[in-house]
């Protein structure tokens, strides 16, 4: 429409902020980027370019740093943070014409599966105002299922982007660790965090991770192997290719709308030409408990930066240097960041290093190897996104490790780092649901070409939550 | 998981807990640390632990500048500070 001058660049961003404006008790978003949106979208209509994602308006994750504009992780300690500099996958959107409207309300530091933790308040899912959206990348999923935005960037350390795309009815994918530069995101756990893209559609998620992926020097954990266009790859036959079912995964504890929706769409797949093969992950029920070893050790070594000298809140009443670190911290953190800082400094003080750390480290090759040797006589591996559809704001107590079974399905990927993504395959009780497909490793092609020819047959990702305009 | 514990690993994180959480602290550390302890069912004898899915050592680049020089642009951004340094409350007295 924009390249046929039916409507400006500058309608279309206008157009944005009056449906954010008018679902604002969504709380999908901590800051807008209003002004400078429109001053980009009026120099695209002066001087139209051919760069492959102008005038795209885009929701940036609050966790990502971008130049001149307030980025606080859903944090009370950066609530007055501006930074100096842009992380590169904001740079390298921006450079491909992408407009950034605004930062994503998130759980706090990105700990979180419900967006319950963030300081700037719940977020809201569009398919129902009692849900949860999911988290961390509540905000982001929350405004691309309610329409205001056609896409949106995430961070995915457990689940982050598989999770709420699962409970808001979206497609996101976390790419292989190393796939995306992690530079400029604020670090949670540094060997599992992982941007990716949140859209509609997979082909989408495709045109955006083409621009989010490069090598880059400032992330030394960034990969330089080749990028492929990861759009090249869609409409791929999927005959012959080879599904790995996880026969150790035990589903009896699910919902039956659960298990039959992803069932129906196993069935989906095989009459595509698909076929399913059992496989055996023998350690992936301990995903869970390796993964608040790691996280927690990662973030408590993290988040030691914050202590009020440098940047962010300092407390006002300290009288010394000591009082200063401990008054910023108490003040600015919340409940739930407190507990994993806690639990990583106890899982790596003397006595305990070996006993927990080392030991969740060992287990974590262990599941490593389960998907290196299952990966070697199959295409992909599916598994229902999340043990059911959104659950009510406020409804899993004040219970830490039911929170944390949330990510039951999707941590795996990350202690591997495997690229794996959730699109909607169903709804249940009109809410929306989602399928992963867990990728071999640099992979995402194969997914992402699993993921379009699923929504090529079925309507799920174009379901929409009632009472929104779309 | 006690009230020593958690008194000795909130000194090490630089965090003070209130006094009418302590009890709620304590109780969620214990119950997480119960539930992280079945690792060690699994026998992990000679596997040598994966701090990092890539494995690769750090890669090095040129030794060349490329970091921009932000010192005022950081130092704006700092809850006190002034021309040149970073100001805390008075360390030595």
């Amino acid at each position: 429409m924009i390249s046929h001058k039916e409507i400006s660049n500058k309608e279309v961003i206008q157009e944005v902020f009056s449906l954010i404006n008018e679902y604002k008790d969504l709380n999908a978003f901590i800051t807008l980027n209003e002004e400078n949106s429109i001053k980009k979208a009026e120099e695209l209509d002066n001087n139209p370019s051919d760069l492959p994602l102008a005038g795209i308006p885009i929701a940036q994750k609050d966790l990502f740093c971008t130049e001149g504009l307030r980025t606080t992780c859903g944090s009370n300690i950066l609530n007055n943070f501006i930074p100096p500099y842009s992380a590169t996958v904001i740079e390298n959107l921006e450079n491909a014409g992408c407009i950034s409207v605004g930062k994503t309300n998130m759980d706090e530091f990105a700990m979180g599966s419900s967006n319950e933790t963030s300081f700037f308040g719940n977020v809201k899912n569009p398919w129902g105002k009692d849900l949860v959206p999911g988290g961390s990348s509540g905000g982001a999923a929350s405004a691309v299922a309610a329409g205001l935005v056609p896409a949106a960037t995430g961070t995915d350390t457990g689940g982050s982007i598989r999770q709420p795309a699962s409970l808001c009815g979206i497609t996101g994918i976390k790419p292989t660790y190393g796939r995306v530069s992690r530079w400029g995101m604020i670090a949670f756990a540094s060997s599992l965090d992982q941007a990716g893209p949140m859209a509609r559609t997979a082909e989408d998620c495709a045109f955006l991770l083409n621009e989010m992926c490069s090598h880059d020097e400032k992330d030394t954990t960034s990969l330089d192997n080749d990028i492929p266009d990861f759009e090249e790859n869609l409409n791929s036959s999927l005959k012959e290719k080879k599904i790995g079912i996880v026969k150790d995964l035990d589903l009896s504890s699910l919902n039956n709308d659960v298990v039959e929706t992803y069932q129906n769409s196993l069935k989906e797949f095989e009459s595509m030409g698909a076929q399913l093969i059992d496989i055996s992950l023998p350690n992936i029920s301990l995903s869970v408990p390796t993964y608040y070893v790691v996280a927690p050790a990662e973030c408590s070594s993290n988040l030691s930066r914050f202590d009020g000298v440098k940047f962010g809140m300092r407390s006002e009443d300290a009288k010394d240097l000591e009082e200063l670190y401990v008054k910023t911290r108490s003040e600015g953190f919340g409940d739930e960041v407190k507990r994993r800082i806690l639990i990583g400094s106890y899982v790596l003080s003397a006595g305990y290093y070996d006993a927990y750390y080392k030991k969740a480290q060992q287990v974590r090759r262990l599941i490593k190897n389960d998907f290196d040797n299952a990966f070697k006589t199959i295409d992909v591996i599916m598994t229902p996104t999340t043990r059911g559809p959104a659950f009510k704001i406020g409804s899993k107590g004040d219970d830490p490790i039911q929170m944390y079974l949330e990510d039951l399905f999707t941590i795996s990927a990350n202690l591997a780092g495997l690229p794996a993504m959730s699109l909607p395959n169903g709804n249940i009780e009109n809410k929306p649901i989602g399928l992963q497909i867990i990728g071999n490793f640099l992979d995402e092609s194969t997914i992402l070409n699993f993921a379009h020819m699923f929504q090529n047959e079925t309507n799920w990702h174009m379901y929409t939550p009632e009472g929104i305009k779309q | 998981m006690d009230k020593k514990t958690v008194t000795t690993i909130s000194y090490l994180s630089r965090l003070k807990i209130d006094n009418d959480k302590e009890e709620k602290i304590i109780n969620d550390l214990g119950n997480i640390i119960e539930f992280v302890d079945q690792l060690n069912e699994v026998d992990t004898t000679e596997i040598t632990p994966l701090t990092n899915p890539l494995e690769k050592t750090a890669k090095t680049r040129k030794d060349i500048v490329t970091a921009k020089n932000l010192k005022k642009e950081l130092l704006e951004v700092a809850p006190s500070a002034n021309e040149d340094y970073f100001l805390v409350p008075r360390v030595v007295e």
